[in-house]
């Protein structure tokens, strides 16, 4: 299995500055190619947001390129993974709530990253940004720490309510603000000819699922380019739709070489 | 940066640096002339990214605050400003903010909780009644100072300034926001007086669960949840006031503050205490109806008899080892006819206090203060037994009441006790004993419970020679005494070694010489090295004292340094 990779962001029609960062990597390993994605939508004043989101994608894609190789020398598992992560959410956090407090501001940032493998795919995931999953039909692969999600479980609010609530942007996890981080984890079997899309939530709020399927199937997404115009329509309709948040959106497309 | 020792203004000395925030230093300085300590915050030009926009709203911040005139607000008399900085000079407000009492003790106890509650609505109902009103909008304990008397401060005005829904369109996480209202989020009506009804609400669900309502799991719940013996009246007053929904909370901070005055009668509680009090008036009649049988035998040996019930009783109380059991056989004591005069029960009411738990609490003091007050003219009878017992209910105030934390309020602890102690001063006979030591205590104790106005109204110039002399002589004769119970004297330490520290420059300019304070401070060392404490509590308060004495040194350094300088 192989992979092509690609990603595009926007300020949007409102904000001056990009908090959201992302960043991705193809691996080649000793148990085959990888691919390792990352996406942050920061928050806090200024350009502080941008501080948060920038520091956790560097520290997730140097852990890709410096700390995985050496933990491939046996089967990767779930457990070392989730290890792995977890300490490096712990050593962010505090480094960003220790700068926030130096500022004297509050910042944090989501976080959502996918390491797929052979055979396995990981995610770590803390906040409202999203992981889908695209073939025949569009599966959610995350679920959102909002508070709006919350409701919704409890049943105290229904999606399209949850879409126009003014809370809907308030996170019950991040990381840089709280004591203690709660990420979630998922794992599964990856697929060949799919694709895999992480997105902030303003690359997400104004559109439906079925645009989304309609532009990022695995069909229409067959190389560098054509995934990045079908991105790039897609956060043209969010802007045309006036959504104000940044806009960033991250795909994966899986497919099996051709061999000659 | 300001220089320590600088003059600013012509009238402002920098003594010290007290805190900073993101942009600000805030000082300590002293206006010489009128022997007053202020709050210096400094914003600096440079290193501040949006110079013009803090320091507007800094200044929006301060208009607001210049016009307010409130016990529970700082007030603001300066703002001096030059091409560099941004100075404002403001009350310094003493203490410790209510978050830092909670990151170190957790949960706070009940009654102290409501008081405050009591106080922020207070100062809530200000601020509402201001035209236009003002909202809050920040209610927290992080935003709340805890004075030395007491008493608190509710300090940062740099969200009310705004006037307008907190912009939460942006991706926020919860744990930034504090406890905002939903009304906050926007789009859900404006925000007003209920807006920091709310928030009130949420602060006081903190402080007495120690549960942060803005950290995970985000949820307000029954406090009795999380808390069995808190109040249901507590509970559903919390409740109340965090409805998602502004109508359905209170609607002013006067409700609110009626609801807190009153939360034990919508107690269930309440009704089961009413319950007892009912069964102890049943014990107590059917005493009488006996006694009353006997008096129709013999009037005289029907005396005789309570007399005797009298002497049984409190032996009874002295010797079960029932703690609820005891207090009420010794108020059994005291409810017999013609016995109420009597001091011994009352005497051995305030030692089992006292050996119980070495706390003297709320509802101890209740039922103290209560029988004294209904026996006062039997008592008054034989005014030698009567002073006894003012005089040790004035220490047990002084030195074990719990109200608050018996590690934080000695200020409380002094204040409360000053009436009893003034009690032994009126009814005394002149050869009485204790009669000197009645009016030392008295004194500390009005120095405590006054010198926070006096500072306030800068009229406090005059009044630390006299505690320290006062402190001197209660070191001299309770301190140095080792007949003394242990708990009594390192308290009397730690008082003389605090105040030590805090009035150093006050002392100074009040005339007590280096040596003097140097002296005092040296008997004070010794004497703590030298108490062999015998429990756990008495080890951690001497070491507490200890370790502060090199502190204490300091700021008797600094007070006579600073003086070298001019």
């Amino acid at each position: 299995m192989d992979f092509i990779v690609s990603a595009s962001t926007d300020v949007g029609i409102k904000k001056t500055t990009n908090q959201d960062s992302y960043g991705a990597k193809i691996l080649h390993t000793a148990q085959g190619k990888m691919l390792f994605a990352v996406l942050c939508d920061g928050m806090g004043g200024l350009s502080m947001g941008e501080v948060a989101s920038a520091t956790l994608v560097h520290a997730f894609l140097k852990w890709a390129e410096d700390s995985l190789e050496g933990l491939l020398e046996e089967p990767l598992t779930d457990d070392v993974i989730r290890a792995e992560w977890e300490a490096l959410i712990r050593e962010n956090n505090d480094k960003i709530k220790r700068y926030g407090k130096e500022k004297g501001v509050n910042l944090g940032t989501t976080l959502t990253a996918i390491l797929i493998t052979q055979d396995r795919y990981y995610i770590i995931h803390v906040g409202d940004s999203r992981a889908y999953e695209i073939r025949h039909s569009l599966r959610r692969l995350t679920e959102d720490q909002s508070l709006v999600a919350r409701e919704i479980r409890r049943g105290n609010l229904t999606e399209e309510e949850a879409e126009r609530d003014p809370r809907r942007s308030v996170l019950l996890q991040c990381v840089g603000v709280l004591d203690t981080v709660e990420p979630l984890m998922y794992f599964g079997k990856p697929y060949t000819n799919t694709v895999y899309m992480i997105c902030s939530d303003g690359f997400r709020h104004q559109v439906s699922e079925l645009e989304l399927m309609d532009y990022l199937a695995p069909p229409k997404m067959l190389d560098e380019d054509s995934m990045q115009k079908n991105m790039n329509r897609l956060i043209q309709m969010n802007k045309e739709r006036q959504e104000t948040d940044n806009i960033s959106v991250l795909t994966i497309k899986t497919y099996e070489p051709q061999v000659l | 940066m300001l220089q320590i020792g600088s003059l600013v203004d012509g009238k402002y000395k920098i003594l010290s640096k007290i805190g900073s925030g993101g942009m600000s230093v805030v000082y300590m300085a002293i206006n010489e002339k009128a022997n007053k300590t202020w709050a210096v915050k400094e914003l600096r030009r440079e290193g501040v990214v949006n110079y013009e926009a803090v320091r507007n709203g800094l200044i929006a911040e301060t208009e607001i605050l210049k016009k307010l005139h409130h016990p529970h607000l700082p007030s603001i008399v300066d703002v001096i400003e030059d091409q560099d900085s941004l100075l404002i000079v403001m009350d310094y407000v003493e203490g410790v903010s209510l978050n830092v009492n909670l990151e170190e003790y957790g949960a706070q106890p009940q009654e102290l909780v409501i008081e405050w509650g009591k106080q922020l609505c207070d100062v809530l109902a200000y601020l509402h009644s201001r035209k236009p009103p003002i909202i809050y909008r920040d209610m927290k304990p992080g935003n709340v100072m805890l004075r030395p008397d007491g008493n608190l401060t509710l300090i940062d005005f740099g969200t009310a300034r705004e006037f307008k829904v907190r912009n939460i369109a942006d991706t926020t996480c919860l744990g930034t926001i504090g406890y905002a209202a939903p009304e906050q989020f926007g789009g859900q009506g404006q925000t007003d007086a209920r807006t920091d009804i709310y928030g009130l609400g949420a602060t006081l669900y903190h402080l007495v669960t120690g549960l942060n309502p803005s950290e995970p799991p985000y949820e307000i719940r029954p406090i009795r949840e999380l808390d069995p013996t808190l109040s249901g009246g507590l509970e559903k007053i919390i409740l109340k006031c965090v409805q998602k929904n502004p109508d359905d909370r209170y609607q002013s901070a006067e409700e609110l503050m009626y609801a807190l005055e009153n939360y034990e009668k919508v107690d269930d509680r309440y009704r089961s205490m009413l319950k007892v009090r009912l069964a102890s008036f049943f014990a107590v009649l059917a005493l009488a109806i006996v006694f009353s049988f006997l008096a129709v035998g013999n009037q005289m040996l029907a005396s005789g008899n309570q007399g005797k019930e009298y002497v049984d009783l409190i032996a009874d109380a002295k010797t079960t080892a029932d703690y609820e059991t005891s207090l009420k056989t010794f108020e059994a004591a005291i409810n017999i006819p013609d016995q109420n005069g009597q001091s011994e029960a009352y005497l051995g009411l305030i030692q089992a206090y006292k050996a119980n738990d070495h706390l003297f609490t709320v509802d101890e003091a209740r039922q103290l203060e209560r029988l004294i007050s209904e026996n006062r003219d039997a008592l008054l009878k034989n005014p030698k037994e009567y002073v006894d017992i003012c005089f040790e209910t004035g220490k047990l105030f002084w030195y074990y009441y719990a109200y608050g934390g018996i590690e934080n309020n000695q200020v409380t602890r002094a204040k409360s006790a000053i009436e009893w102690f003034q009690e032994v001063m009126r009814y005394a006979p002149p050869d009485y004993e204790n009669l000197a030591m009645a009016e030392v205590y008295s004194n500390v104790g009005i120095f405590y419970r006054d010198i926070q106005t006096a500072v306030t109204e800068a009229d406090d110039k005059g009044r630390y020679k006299p505690l320290f002399d006062n402190i001197v002589q209660m070191t001299e004769s309770i301190a140095k005494n080792e007949n003394e119970s242990e708990i009594v004297r390192l308290e009397l330490l730690e008082l003389g070694r605090s105040a030590l520290q805090q009035y150093a420059t006050k002392l100074k300019v009040d005339g007590v010489t280096e040596d003097e304070m140097r002296a005092l401070l040296s008997d004070i060392r010794s004497i703590l090295e030298d108490i062999q404490t015998t429990t756990e509590t008495s080890t951690n308060r001497k070491e507490e004292s200890l370790r502060h004495i090199g502190q204490t040194q300091k700021a008797i350094d600094t007070a006579f340094s600073s003086g070298k300088d001019q």
